[in-house]
């Protein structure tokens, strides 16, 4: 069988890794050896995509063309987007009850769509580290994700022409990891603070079982509200008019981002901004940063409160805790765990990369490679129907260990009824209405009888991936019972198949777009660097006049579209403009070393 | 909880009605139930009618040990989760699916003396029916005294007023159901091994069982109410 790859499709990055041997390791960009891909996309036109870190610089200047952490969007509904969301994105006009939709250059995006870009991306850089074929996964998602967005991950992994094995919640696949490391036994609690999410799960671990005893947490909670808090304090410096520019709210964003990285290790840094004529500068000490970000570090305690009591245990019961995602780097977040939980916690393996390669090991368990672990992990929320007056009904209670069933039995209220709906909720409110509406289902084809005599069993199924399947069956003729489902906020199967459809007429245009812009940035890059150059350098005639000719010629294959004569027009140019990179490159060493000396007289 | 060995009980493995038969999705061969058949190894649904002890493959019994149960949890895990068969037949892999799916169902049920007295019953054509909400005698002053400081503590929160004290006296009042509950627990516990040794006047027997039960449901209920409004 092929190889099973784990992929860590994150808010701000995400991961693929495999397992060899045993041993998860994670594929770095041939290029830069990171092993992060920023979760970014940009459109630089109607008909061209750039995902990652290329996206990532675009973001700052192109905001309006630009999705970043689209994660928080997975599984949502039109009516969820937030004022705050609507200063950060273009969203499609909508009615309620409708998926979210972004609109970027007069076309409309939804959420799994733009992952699909992103895990193709990853399929990509595998494929060409490997050199094999990537299209088996294990993807992570946090762990209280709800039914729609775990169905909009797997929507996301068949759009990215993927098949989704199984999809394992992040912080179990981080116990995998750990526990792959450590050989742990006990009861042990991952805290999984990322850029978008926040979940708690506490695991019990026991001979190689890993038993998910409860999780809890916030599906919208991350660094990114971190930063939008510390880009608030900056955005107090800019002119009132200003402050709702897109670009402007983007800058200030990356530049909080960066400031609250740094201030990981230093005590203070520098928040800066510049975009056209607006310019804003300030200080940024690590208390001042703690005091803005503490509303938001403490809004994690609640939920990890919640998941000891679900799993009737008290802080001190518990042997380790494990600190996962790129939010527990900030130093406040560490003194909180510890204080709530009452011992240091573990941070050995990279809280970036530990998700990715626990979904590794997932993938090696149900490759038959690791037969000596086993998860069991839960549902994360209620599960139930709407009755009679609007109240939720639970029907499979949050913590159930999956994959679960649960029998339910329909029947008609008037004479002759043909058909029965029901509605399907996921939350831990009484009222169906406070609850998240998942689908809306209809029985169709009930026998005609006297009211109340039909007798539909319905299954209600949660599978291993804690993805709901319903199935309905005539408890009298045992015959299956049809039964149409309409997601609340999700795609159908016509729309996933229709946008595969569209998206393998443009396959070739896609790889072209994205090798035309690539070699169009590169000599976007070697033409500003000559240009500095020869304002800095003096050249004589001859040299001047076949670099000015190897420019003219760049610069008009660039207006075109053929990527492969501007590769080789970068290349030229790059050749004739050699020798005087290394007189410039020969000079800048020379004053280097003069410093030096008169350092050394001195 | 449990003093009762259940060694024994493993031994005697799956409890299946006498002369049931099932054939092999597989290979065709007809055999008794079972986890895998025993011709080619594959792995076979449970019957659908297969009622919890079975599914664990543990005798019907109301004394539960229930570290054995954990174990049997486990090892049906190892050898039956979908985990293990991603890369099999779709026959197996639904067997698998369904198969975890009782087990969960079956382990959470029976874990815990209480769900087991209730499924018990179930199995039994009983249930607590109206019962469930009516105070159970031996507690009304005790429920009574509660609910009235539970309506003060609101009031006094509604007018802003000081509730410490009164927060005090209900958290002690929570450590008495909690011990009530003990009590119940332990009660209930008694009747299990009475009715699994001797099973003279079940009738009887019975009725003390749901007698228990409803009033160890009334208590869950009340401490659950307490518990929250000591946290708000």
């Amino acid at each position: 069988m092929a190889r099973i790859f784990g992929i860590d499709l994150g808010t701000t990055n995400s991961l693929i890794a495999y397992s060899d041997d045993g041993t998860p390791k994670v594929i770095r960009d041939p290029e830069t050896g990171s092993p992060l891909l920023p979760s970014v996309v940009s459109f630089p036109t109607a008909d061209a995509v750039i995902v990652g870190a290329r996206a990532k610089e675009l973001a700052a200047h192109h905001p309006l063309t630009t999705i970043a952490s689209v994660k928080r969007f997975m599984g949502l509904g039109a009516e969820h987007v937030t004022a705050e969301d609507r200063e950060h994105y273009t969203f499609a006009e909508g009615g309620n009850r409708e998926i979210v939709r972004f609109r970027i250059h007069d076309r409309d995006y939804t959420p799994p769509e733009i992952s699909a870009l992103i895990l193709k991306e990853l399929k990509r850089r595998a494929e060409t580290v490997l050199g094999e074929d990537v299209r088996n996964v294990v993807i992570t998602v946090p762990a209280y994700f709800n039914d729609s967005q775990r169905q909009a991950t797997r929507d996301a992994g068949r759009l990215a022409g993927l098949e989704v094995l199984r999809l394992v919640n992040e912080p179990t696949a981080a116990s995998l990891a750990y526990g792959l490391h450590q050989q742990n036994q006990g009861l042990i609690a991952v805290y999984d603070f990322g850029g978008g999410t926040f979940d708690i799960s506490i695991l019990k671990l026991h001979e190689g079982i890993f038993e998910v005893l409860a999780t809890a947490g916030d599906t919208r909670l991350g660094g990114d509200d971190m930063d939008r808090r510390v880009a608030g304090l900056l955005l107090e410096h800019v002119p009132p008019a200003a402050r709702s520019d897109p670009e402007v709210v983007s800058q200030a964003t990356a530049a909080a981002e960066a400031a609250k990285i740094s201030l990981t290790d230093a005590e203070t840094t520098t928040l800066e901004l510049h975009v056209g004529t607006v310019h804003a500068v300030r200080q940024l000490t690590r208390a001042e940063l703690e005091q803005l970000v503490s509303k938001t570090v403490d809004r994690t305690i609640a939920p990890c409160r919640q998941a000891l009591k679900d799993a009737g245990l008290a802080p001190e019961d518990l042997d380790e805790v494990v600190l996962v995602g790129g939010s527990t780097r900030v130093p406040l977040v560490r003194r909180r765990v510890e204080e709530l939980f009452g011992r240091t916690p573990h941070t050995e393996l990279n809280p970036e990369e530990v998700v990715a390669l626990g979904a590794a090991v997932q993938a090696g368990v149900l490759s038959g490679r690791h037969t000596d672990m086993l998860l069991l992990d839960v549902v994360p929320l209620s599960l139930g129907i709407e009755t009679v007056g609007g109240v939720m009904e639970r029907i499979i209670e949050r913590n159930t260990t999956i994959p679960t069933t649960v029998k339910q039995m329909f029947t008609t209220f008037v004479d002759d009824q043909t058909a029965v709906d029901f509605h399907v909720l996921q939350g831990e409110r009484e009222l169906a209405r406070d609850n998240r509406s998942l689908a809306r289902f209809k029985l169709r084809g009930i026998e005609r009888l006297p009211a109340g005599m039909p007798r539909i069993e319905v299954t209600f199924m949660i599978d291993a991936n804690g993805i709901l399947n319903v199935t309905a069956r005539d408890e009298r003729s045992g015959r299956e019972q049809s039964i149409d489902v309409k997601p609340s906020y999700g795609l159908t199967d016509e729309q996933i198949e229709q946008m595969l459809e569209e998206s393998i007429d443009h396959a070739e245009t896609d790889v072209s777009a994205r090798l035309l812009i690539e070699a169009r940035n590169d000599g976007d890059a070697i033409l500003r660097a000559t240009r500095k150059a020869l304002a800095e350098t003096a050249v004589d005639a001859a040299e001047r006049a076949a670099i000015d000719a190897a420019m003219v010629q760049l610069e008009a294959a660039m207006v075109a579209t053929d990527y492969n004569r501007i590769r080789d027009l970068t290349d030229e140019l790059n050749r004739v403009t050699e020798p005087m990179a290394q007189r410039i490159m020969d000079a800048s060493i020379k004053a280097a070393l003069e410093r030096k000396r008169v350092e050394d007289v001195a | 909880m449990g003093s009762i060995p259940t060694a024994a009980a493993e031994r005697e493995g799956a409890t299946w009605p006498a002369g049931e038969r099932i054939t092999c999705w597989q290979c065709g061969a007809e055999h008794a139930p079972d986890l895998f058949c025993p011709a080619c190894d594959a792995i076979q649904p449970f019957p659908e009618r297969a009622d919890y002890f079975q599914v664990m493959g543990i005798p019907q019994r109301l004394v539960v040990d229930v570290e054995a149960l954990q174990k049997r949890y486990y090892e049906l895990h190892r050898r039956m989760h979908p985990d293990r068969y991603q890369t099999g037949a779709q026959e197996a892999r639904v067997a698998s699916l369904r198969n975890t799916a009782a087990v969960n169902r079956a382990y959470r049920t029976l874990r815990d003396p209480i769900d087991r007295g209730l499924y018990w019953l179930m199995l039994h054509g009983e249930s607590l029916g109206a019962n469930n909400n009516r105070v159970p005698p031996e507690l009304a002053e005790l429920v009574f005294e509660i609910q009235e400081k539970l309506e003060e503590l609101r009031a006094a929160r509604t007018r802003n007023g000081a509730a410490a004290n009164l927060a005090g006296d209900i958290a002690a009042a929570h450590e008495e159901l909690v011990q009530r509950q003990d009590v119940l627990m332990r009660q209930l516990e008694r009747s299990f091994i009475r009715w699994d040794t001797a099973a003279a006047d079940t009738a009887t027997l019975m009725r003390e069982v749901k007698a228990t039960l409803s009033a160890l449901a009334y208590l869950g209920t009340l401490i659950r109410d307490v518990e929250k409004a000591l946290e708000t």
